[in-house]
């Protein structure tokens, strides 16, 4: 049990500060998407729609309808139109109020 | 696909008339070396079973066609193919001919046909099958004891200790002493086969990934190359190596995390947190290099869509390996862990070949199969060839065994991907054909990976337009968690169950898929 | 559907009340309803080194009986209902919900014969977090938003991507 000991004092402490203050890990997890409303067309919303494996993407008239907690980040929406789909590099997403996770992005690409 | 193709790619099909299955199989299950790797079934006119039979040649499946609902009784000559025996019955309601008792193993108790039990539950919604229900549902589990006398029965979970996923033990005991086990993992059944069929193999990729997602990489492998099979097409060689760096990864972090979950049964928190801190780090590079901590995503039917950071993977995974090995090394110097792991969950070689184990299981036990080393030609795509792995085995079958063979293996791993680095990777696709999916693969086929549990098998049955008519995914606990009771039974006591359960590192995600 | 004047401020007191009574200790109980594994093996991390939520006044509690915070992870496979209720239930009040995961949150799964596809169908749900998996990390803010301690950040993303050439589009 010494030896125990003596290895974690040696080791030293490796817990985050987060909340309090940023972790440096958070920069390589994978995030949700933003979008490009000026290089989103109805054509490549609807290519968005289709190809979302999780049923996160939706298309009404002229709004991608994005439900954020549907959304596994796996990428596939980026692979499909890059010019239109950037990473939002954000990772706190938690929420109390539902609705708050369905995000409304314009389709200004046609005009 | 032709059958040199198939020669070419390790995996031979044969056709069986069911009047010649029993014969055959007693064959094959005598032949020096051969295993019975999996056992499914798929819907047609009549439902067609299957047997893959692991050779030390390659894989062999044989097909039969079954007219009515009984075929030979397969897992008396094979007891490795009862649970399938079982699961078989509830998706297509075909039997052995002995009419031997099978055990409810995948559906939950409300999926019979819709029908009131007088004084007894109201009837349930009817579950889908993969092919018809059976005429008469299957018994209700008896475990094959005498519970009288001084055994008693009782039941534990499905919701169990914080953190771990939902499983129901029914543990049979005389107090302390562990008589039986047995599982049900039917409160995680997704019913993933099911949902694979009418899609692409892009589409069902991200379903596939997700049935064990602990072991994504080696099941989406597994899934992956059966489609590449099924279209005759194969990864390019620096692809196949992306995907061998994510293997390797998985293994590491998993072996990481079974190393935390035994400090944590045997109640050594320093121990636990050492391998949490080397699991952590794992994970990390994980994301760092392939942008995912479980490593979702980088493989695609074809090839890979990620190719991994290799300067990050190169300056950061020794740093992260180090902590697991200087975690290990303390762990085995400290004679109260390693104490609590010798002599404890014995299996033998014998139980585990009878059982069809794979994985660090039966490696422990000495068998020395692992399917990196399946045989295979290069033009399968198999990253292996040419980096031939060093099996890890021990003798004893217990859960010291099985942790020594861990270790080894996180090793042997290391030294992998250092060696796929060297000789390049590339996130490439090959591109799969949509239609003429017949003519060109033969329309199905067979793919394996091994993943930290053990071989993953999976066989797809692709239609004209390239769309999944029958997809099945046997991941490593399909098969482990058999030799779960064999391994808590007799001089085990109740707190060596999570000893056990640890060393044997398995989930329920992925037996009840 | 967006909240009633009324909904918004029974929230809001529910909030705080919460705060108050959770604020410094909060026990954990976690509850897994069909997931790939994943999940659990994040929120296994947040007692890690790395993480360590005893020092934000977070502990696991196997017993529902002493459970302020259920933590549900999985898409709601049906043969599960009637052990998610009973865990629910045996929880005293004042008790708080949270979803975690895509599967738990509507993603993945669509509803089906196998499973409801939401956690939302069995159980009422207080707090989501998003994510496949949620890492400690977004565990650590989830918890944090559901105790009150910590402002919520989504209200106010729009995952609209700013045009690099000029401003927000």
């Amino acid at each position: 049990m010494p030896l125990w000991f003596a290895r974690g004092l040696r080791r030293g402490v490796v817990t985050t500060r987060y909340p309090a203050r940023p972790d440096e890990s958070a920069a390589s997890l994978p995030t949700p998407p933003a979008f490009r409303p000026d290089r989103l067309t109805r054509e490549a919303a609807d290519r968005l729609v289709a190809v979302c494996p999780s049923r996160a993407l939706e298309r009404r008239d002229d709004l991608l309808v994005f439900d954020v907690g549907a959304c596994t980040a796996c990428g596939r929406c980026a692979r499909a139109a890059p010019s239109a789909v950037n990473a939002s590099e954000e990772f706190e997403l938690a929420t109390t109020d539902r609705s708050a996770l369905i995000k409304k992005i314009p389709i200004r690409g046609d005009a | 696909m032709t059958t040199e193709a198939q020669a070419a790619q390790g995996t031979v099909t044969k056709t069986v008339p069911a009047a010649d299955l029993e014969r055959v199989t007693a064959d094959l299950a005598k032949t020096p070396g051969a295993r019975l790797a999996d056992m499914f079934a798929s819907d047609g006119e009549v439902p067609t079973l299957r047997l893959v039979w692991a050779l030390e040649s390659g894989y062999l499946v044989t097909e039969t066609e079954i007219e009515g609902d009984q075929y030979p009784a397969l897992s008396d000559v094979a007891p490795a193919a009862f649970v399938e025996e079982c699961e078989i019955y509830e998706q297509f309601g075909i039997r052995p001919v002995t009419g031997k008792p099978l055990n409810r193993l995948m559906l939950p108790p409300h999926a019979g046909p819709a029908r009131g039990v007088p004084g007894g539950r109201p009837p349930g919604p009817t579950l889908p099958r993969l092919g018809h229900p059976p005429a008469r549902p299957p018994e209700d589990v008896h475990a094959p004891h005498t519970v009288g006398g001084q055994a008693f029965e009782f039941p534990f979970g499905p919701v169990r200790q914080v953190g771990a996923e939902s499983l129901y033990y029914g543990l049979v005991t005389s107090g302390e002493e562990v008589v039986d086990v047995y599982l049900f993992t039917w409160h995680k059944h997704r019913g993933v086969e099911w949902r694979l069929r009418g899609r692409t193999p892009g589409q069902a990729m991200f379903f596939a990934e997700r049935a064990e997602g602990l072991s994504a990489v080696a099941v989406g492998w597994a899934f992956a190359a059966a489609a590449e099979a099924a279209l005759g097409v194969a990864p390019p060689p620096a692809a196949g190596r992306t995907r061998a760096v994510a293997l390797e990864l998985e293994r590491l972090y998993n072996h990481a995390a079974a190393t935390a979950a035994l400090c944590q049964a045997t109640g050594l928190t320093v121990g636990q947190s050492a391998a949490e801190i080397a699991l952590e780090r794992l994970l990390r590079v994980n994301a760092a290099a392939f942008g995912h901590r479980y490593l979702f995503g980088v493989v695609e039917p074809g090839g890979a869509t990620r190719t991994p950071d290799t300067d990050v993977l190169r300056r950061d995974l020794p740093g992260a390996y180090g902590e697991l090995r200087r975690a290990a090394d303390a762990l085995l110097g400290t004679n109260s862990f390693v104490d609590r792991l010798e002599a404890c969950g014995i299996l033998t070689a014998e139980q585990a070949r009878r059982l069809g184990l794979v994985g660090p299981v039966a490696r422990a036990t000495g068998i020395a199969a692992d399917a990196r080393l399946n045989a295979s030609a290069p033009q399968n795509g198999n990253p292996y060839v040419g980096h031939p792995v060093m099996v890890a085995t021990a003798e004893d079958g217990d859960v010291f065994a099985r942790f020594q063979v861990m270790l080894a293996e996180a090793a042997e791993s290391v030294r992998l991907i250092g060696e796929f680095l060297d000789a390049g990777t590339a996130a490439e696709c090959a591109a799969l054909p949509v239609k003429g999916a017949a003519e060109a693969g033969g329309g199905s086929g067979l793919g394996w990976a091994e993943s930290s549990r053990g071989e993953v098998l999976a066989w797809v049955a692709l239609d004209e337009d390239g769309r999944i008519t029958r997809a099945r995914l046997r991941p490593g606990s399909v098969r482990n968690w058999r030799g779960f009771d064999d391994a808590c039974r007799s001089q085990n006591v109740f707190t060596d169950i999570p000893i056990i359960e640890a060393s044997f590192w398995l989930t329920a995600a992925g037996m009840a898929r | 559907m967006s909240p009633s004047q009324d909904e918004t401020e029974t929230a809001r007191r529910l909030r705080e009340a919460i705060a108050r009574q959770f604020g410094r200790s909060l026990h954990i109980r976690t509850l897994d309803t069909g997931s790939c594994a994943v999940c659990e093996q994040e929120i296994r991390l947040l007692s890690a080194p790395h993480y360590d939520l005893h020092r934000l006044g977070f502990f696991f509690t196997p017993a529902p009986r002493h459970a302020d915070l259920l933590l549900v992870t999985g898409p709601a496979i049906r043969a599960f209902d009637v052990a998610a209720r009973k865990t629910y239930e045996a929880m005293p009040g004042p008790k708080v919900v949270v979803a975690t995961g895509a599967c738990a949150l509507g993603g993945v799964y669509p509803a089906d014969p196998f499973v409801h596809g939401n956690v939302g169908e069995v159980l009422p749900i207080d707090v989501w977090i998003p994510g496949c998996p949620p890492s400690p990390l977004a565990l650590l803010q989830g918890l944090g938003v559901a105790v009150g301690r910590l402002a919520e950040k989504t209200p106010g993303l729009t995952f609209i991507a700013a045009d690099p050439m000029g401003s927000e589009t």
